[in-house]
């Protein structure tokens, strides 16, 4: 990994007809890194791949692929692949034309295309299912058949469109893993498009948090996880989110500011020593724990976890407590603020 | 009730079927018998192949058929690249006017060839093509419903294959050809059989348009062949006609599921 950027976005905007499509978005990508743009729907992802694609030219700004000023290049000039959310198989060509498809068009010798088709098959597992047709495959195996056409002409970048979104809960995990290492072992620079944060944050190197067409935050998981940049950021990622606090409800704090806090970090006090007084809204076992919702007047999202089979009778009151030190601490705008001594 | 309209249903369904084979029934009953046993009906009468003979050589038929089948495969060919390229133009692409276009294209539809009968002779005969094949075929090559048609189909393409396509390193006609074009095959072949089966029956235009034996389709020939001035055998028109229907017939007879089947799977988009 260097620290030049392989891929570089920088100011650009796309508007739909007036409306707001994605505004100043600077992105930088190193070369062999693995970036996941993440958000809720119809945040603005989907377009910035489109655009790094070429699949739409932006109003504003620039797009520089491997130094080289894209933004206007054709999709076909940009040396890149792409897995699509449907997999965009050709349904009228096999397995093996469908994958070499891009080195027939590009004119690559048969000798060359055949050993390629070969590697590609290999790595992705389809040995054997050459000559069947996309119709004839299952979901995962279609989705493979769509990483081995994007991994087979080597190409250095590879965007992927929700790729893991038309599975089932059990493959996804596996699949996870299998575009992890191929990403690792094939060195490849991958732009990966999802609306699943345990996606993004356990694959990727680094994480784009996306609201409304413009980006939250950049950072590696552990930094969204736990420097949140502001209160939407706070309350997208992890699982269960961070609950937030005005600060009218905890002494020592300015009028206005709204306090963060993760559910981990959260203890249950005895009566009349907590922090916070709660009313318990709802158990529910996760298996190796079990969350336990609560409501305050000046909360939302608020809730602890307590391991093993724990549940509590709803409707009753508890109190609980933390520590200072893992507040995360915002203003008025929802903006966070220097660390807290 | 529900048994008396389910035997009407089928009633109907046999009286149309009756009433529409009945023509051919007895131009093969002509055909295979003499000219006196034919029109008296005499069902025991002896079978003969004589009639056929007679017509075959009463008229240049080898050229005939030559001459209908080039002019259905020119008018094939020149449909397919025009209603490809126009289809797709609508389907997919954007330019000013496209709406506007579309529409007068589409109200080619409302205009019977027949209306344009002088008009298109005008214009074949200063492209010099006058008592060409190519000159037959010309005014139907831009067809209106073949372009709607593959509009339709290729409008059926998910756009995600296009994009596919595009990042692979497809140009604008590769997608076309690669992509869009294998994928409408059905729509493909339903369009090949009205298309083939309009043309070879056409008879008007090409009357009007051909002049000699040299360019004259089978329907104008067997026009001419049976004319009046030629002397009424009944027997040897009916073979005559038979003939110039079995290819059409038997390649209706063998293709006949694929060819329900195409125009059902063309109909449901």
């Amino acid at each position: 990994m260097t620290n030049i950027p392989f891929v570089e976005i920088k100011e650009v905007a796309k508007r739909w007809n007036g409306q707001l499509g994605v505004e100043g978005i600077n992105l930088k990508i190193p070369e062999g890194s693995f970036t996941a743009l993440l958000g809720p729907s119809g945040c603005g992802k989907s377009t910035t791949l489109r655009l790094l694609a070429g699949l739409e030219l932006p109003d504003e700004g620039k797009v520089y692929i491997d130094g080289k000023d894209v933004t206007t290049s054709a999709a076909s000039d940009r040396n890149l692949s792409m897995v699509f959310q449907s997999y965009a198989l050709f349904p009228h060509l096999s397995v093996a034309e469908n994958v070499v498809f891009g080195l027939k068009v590009r004119r690559v010798p048969k000798k060359e295309r055949q050993e390629k088709l070969r590697r590609a098959l290999d790595i992705t597992g389809l040995i054997g299912f050459e000559y069947r047709k996309p119709g004839e495959l299952s979901g995962g195996q279609r989705q493979r058949v769509a990483l081995a056409r994007a991994i087979v002409a080597g190409q250095r970048l590879c965007l992927m469109d929700e790729p893991l979104s038309n599975l089932d809960a059990k493959l996804r995990n596996s699949v996870r893993k299998d575009i992890k290492k191929l990403q690792r072992d094939l060195g490849i620079t991958v732009v990966y498009v999802t609306h699943d944060q345990t996606e993004a944050m356990s694959m990727a190197d680094t994480v784009v948090l996306m609201k409304d067409g413009h980006i939250q935050q950049v950072g590696p998981p552990e930094d969204l996880y736990n420097k949140p940049n502001n209160t939407f950021v706070a309350e997208f990622v992890g699982s269960p989110p961070m609950a937030l606090i005005s600060a009218d409800g905890l002494a020592g704090f300015t009028e206005g500011q709204k306090l963060g806090i993760r559910a981990e970090n959260i203890q249950i006090a005895l009566k009349g020593e907590g922090r916070l007084t709660c009313t318990i809204t709802e158990s529910e076992f996760l298996g190796s724990e079990t969350l336990i919702g609560l409501d305050h007047k000046h909360a939302t999202g608020l809730c602890i976890l307590k391991s093993g089979m724990a549940l509590m009778p709803e409707g009753e009151t508890i109190d609980i407590t933390f520590t200072d030190d893992h507040l995360h601490v915002f203003d008025a705008a929802g903006n966070r603020m220097a660390a807290q001594a | 009730m529900k048994r008396f309209s389910n035997f009407m249903d089928s009633f109907g369904a046999i009286l149309l079927a009756v009433v529409w084979i009945a023509p051919l029934l007895f131009a093969f009953w002509a055909a295979t018998h003499s000219t006196s046993d034919a029109v008296n009906l005499r069902l025991f009468s002896p079978w003969t192949l004589e009639n056929f003979r007679v017509a075959w050589y009463g008229a240049p038929w080898l050229k005939y058929f030559i001459n209908t089948f080039s002019l259905v495969t020119v008018i094939l060919i020149g449909q397919f690249i025009l209603v490809t390229l126009a289809g797709f133009a609508f389907a997919q692409l954007k330019f000013f006017g496209k709406d506007f276009v579309f529409i007068l294209v589409l109200m080619q539809l409302f205009i019977l060839p027949e209306v344009l009968i002088v008009e298109n002779y005008a214009m074949v005969s200063r492209l010099g093509l006058f008592d060409t094949i190519l000159g037959v075929g010309m005014p139907y090559m831009a067809s209106a419903f073949g372009i709607f048609l593959m509009r339709q189909a290729f409008k059926g393409v998910p756009i995600e294959l296009h994009e596919a396509a595009r990042i692979e390193g497809c140009g604008l006609l590769g997608i076309l050809w690669r992509v869009y074009v294998p994928l409408a095959k059905p729509t493909y072949l339903a369009y090949a059989l009205v298309s083939v089966s309009t043309h070879w029956n056409n008879f008007l235009w090409p009357l009007i348009v051909t002049n000699s034996p040299e360019t004259r389709p089978l329907t104008v020939g067997l026009s001419i062949f049976g004319a009046p001035e030629n002397g009424v055998d009944i027997s040897v028109i009916s073979a005559a006609t038979l003939m110039s229907v079995a290819p059409l017939l038997i390649a209706f007879l063998i293709f006949q599921r694929q060819f329900v089947q195409a125009f059902l799977r063309a109909g449901i988009k």
